[in-house]
């Protein structure tokens, strides 16, 4: 053996069969049986391979290679039995095809360890990058929707914008279809703040003839545009005295005529509230009627004397038959009448109270006493005052004659 | 006598990348069982099983040939004498496809047309899926139709393995 000394050659030829299990098959391939087989067989499970067998029937991995043209050839780590794992070398001679047999399960175990941690790392590392690229997508699909949102803040605060612009020209709108205040032949003074959703009050005054003196004060039901337009309209209907047949005199008969014409089953539920009186400056006759809202309240000079000129009639466009009474009363000289809404003395305290009506009547009377001329701009200034929040959450009307 | 031909034994081998269930799928087909540990292969891992062909059975000897990656590419020698093959990809992993694919193209380079069928594993992770129903539908355009299979849960293993057996005994 390439002239090595004997004891080495025996003792590379002891390590190859020691770790190699080394085994062999001598094989007729073209009639696929078995010649001859030796060495350690036991170890691929072909230890009953014997001559003469059909050699299929033991080695059944040869399966399609048989007969093999092509030798030498090598088909490395092949696990052929019992978890055995063989290099397998095939020789062929003059007679018959060899095939050699060595055991290669250490280094396939070892392999194996090796193979299984850069496996395990590299479809960690997949498993990351995909994860990677979904998280790229979703932030993606984020960022796309926060544009959306923020493209539809923008067109939802434009819209807004354009909403408060409209609703703010309304109220100067309205604002622009009150009388102004006077001085002759008695002194009338009178605030209007309109709430952000613009709210339904309108008031005015106005000389029927040379002798009867209208003067009314209404608050149409619910926030917004119609309200307000419809207001507008009720307005409109009393300063132009266009009810047919009716007396714009008689108090009664134009709370009732104004019942008949705008009922809220025809108004998408509107109906509003009114007060409505006329003076005569001749007999200081003040005749009045009220659908449903605050009683005016009528001062003497002092302001000793206040009396509440209501009436528990039902707002106009509830009832398709209420009555409306008419009453009248004579208005001392030098007295004040003063018109509300309701929004003048609803009022939110800090402590989260409303104001009780009670101290609303005293603000009035303390702010009619005390200031001949401002009255209205103290009584104002005061209820303001009062207020938890700045912002007025419904029309404020007042309205003050000084007869 | 009976009327039952001669039994057939035959070579299929199961080739794809590494990690795509080759292993688990013979499992299943063998041994019906299924282990979520992952334990690579190195070299070729040799089962046989026997499988009834109507009136005939056949013995498939399955080559379970170590995944290819990027450094070690598939040992076309394993292949020598298969009379077909199982294509492998992973359906949550596309590069696995596209590996499947270029195998096939080599043995048909080495070894002519033979025999085989392609599986998308790991069907039952479908919120993991990443091969696209455009992709499979250019597939017949490239001279193979893939399907579906779980080695977790067995859909399509028996059905493919029995195919594939029918198509080599024709």
């Amino acid at each position: 053996m390439r002239d090595l000394p004997q004891p080495i050659a025996d003792a590379l030829e002891e390590a190859v069969f020691g770790e190699r299990a080394v085994a062999y098959l001598q094989i007729d391939d073209a009639n696929l049986a078995v010649i001859g087989a030796g060495g350690d067989l036991a170890n691929y499970g072909l230890e009953l391979a014997h001559p003469g067998q059909p050699v299929l029937e033991h080695a059944f991995f040869l399966e399609g290679l048989l007969p093999l043209a092509e030798t030498p050839y090598v088909m490395p780590a092949v696990e052929v039995a019992r978890g055995r794992s063989a290099d397998l070398h095939f020789y062929r001679d003059d007679n018959c095809l060899w095939l050699v047999l060595l055991d290669v399960t250490a280094e396939r175990d070892q392999s194996r360890r090796m193979q299984q941690k850069a496996y395990e790392m590299t479809l960690l590392e997949e498993k990351q990058a995909q994860l990677n690229r979904r998280l790229e997508a979703t932030n993606a699909e984020l960022r796309a929707t926060q544009r959306d949102l923020l493209s539809s803040r923008e067109a939802l605060q434009l819209a807004h914008d354009r909403i408060q612009t409209e609703l703010s020209d309304a109220a100067k709108y309205v604002r622009s279809l009150l009388p102004p205040p006077q001085t002759e032949p008695f002194a009338i003074d009178w605030r209007f703040t309109t709430c952000s959703e613009l709210g339904g009050d309108a008031f005015g005054y106005h000389w029927i003839d040379r002798k009867h003196f209208a003067l009314y004060l209404l608050d149409v039901c619910g926030h917004g545009v119609s309200p307000c337009l419809m207001s507008v309209g009720i307005l409109h209907v009393l300063q132009s005295a266009s009810l047919r047949d009716v007396d714009f005199r008689d108090p009664e008969r134009v709370l009732a005529a104004l019942n008949a014409s705008y009922q809220m089953i025809n108004l998408e539920d509107l109906f509003f509230t009114l007060w409505y009186g006329v003076y005569c400056p001749d007999t200081r006759r003040l005749d009045y009627s009220s659908a449903g809202h605050p009683p005016a309240l009528l001062l003497d000079r002092g302001g000793a004397r206040m009396q509440r000129l209501g009436s528990g009639s039902p707002p106009i466009g509830c009832m398709p038959n209420a009555r409306y009474v008419g009453q009248h009363v004579e208005v001392p000289p030098r007295s004040k009448l003063y018109l509300f809404s309701d929004g003048a003395f609803e009022i939110q305290l800090p402590s989260g109270a409303m104001l009780n009506y009670e101290e609303f009547l005293e603000c009035v009377r303390r702010a009619a006493m005390a200031h001949d001329h401002s009255d209205v701009d103290h009584l104002c200034d005061e209820l303001m005052g009062l207020r938890a929040c700045a912002a007025v959450e419904d029309d404020v009307s007042i309205v003050r004659f000084a007869f | 006598m009976t009327g039952t031909q001669p039994n057939l034994q035959k070579k299929i081998c199961m080739l794809g990348s590494f990690g795509v269930g080759k292993t688990s799928l013979v499992r299943r087909f063998v041994e019906s069982v299924f282990s979520e540990t992952y334990l690579t292969t190195v070299g070729v891992k040799i089962d046989k099983k026997i499988v009834a062909l109507g009136d005939r059975t056949m013995t498939l000897i399955l080559w379970d040939v170590a995944g290819e990656d990027d450094i070690s590419p598939l040992k076309m020698s394993y292949v020598r004498g298969a009379a077909g093959y199982v294509l492998v990809a992973d359906g949550t992993r596309q590069p696995t496809l596209d590996v499947a694919l270029s195998i096939r193209q080599r043995i048909e380079a080495e070894y002519g047309a033979l025999p085989f069928v392609l599986l998308l594993n790991k069907s039952d992770l479908r919120e993991q899926w990443q091969i696209a129903p455009q992709t499979l539908e250019e597939l017949p355009s490239k001279g193979c139709t893939a399907r579906l299979s779980s080695a977790r849960t067995g859909e399509g293993v028996e059905q493919a393995f029995r195919d594939l057996a029918l198509a080599i005994s024709r």
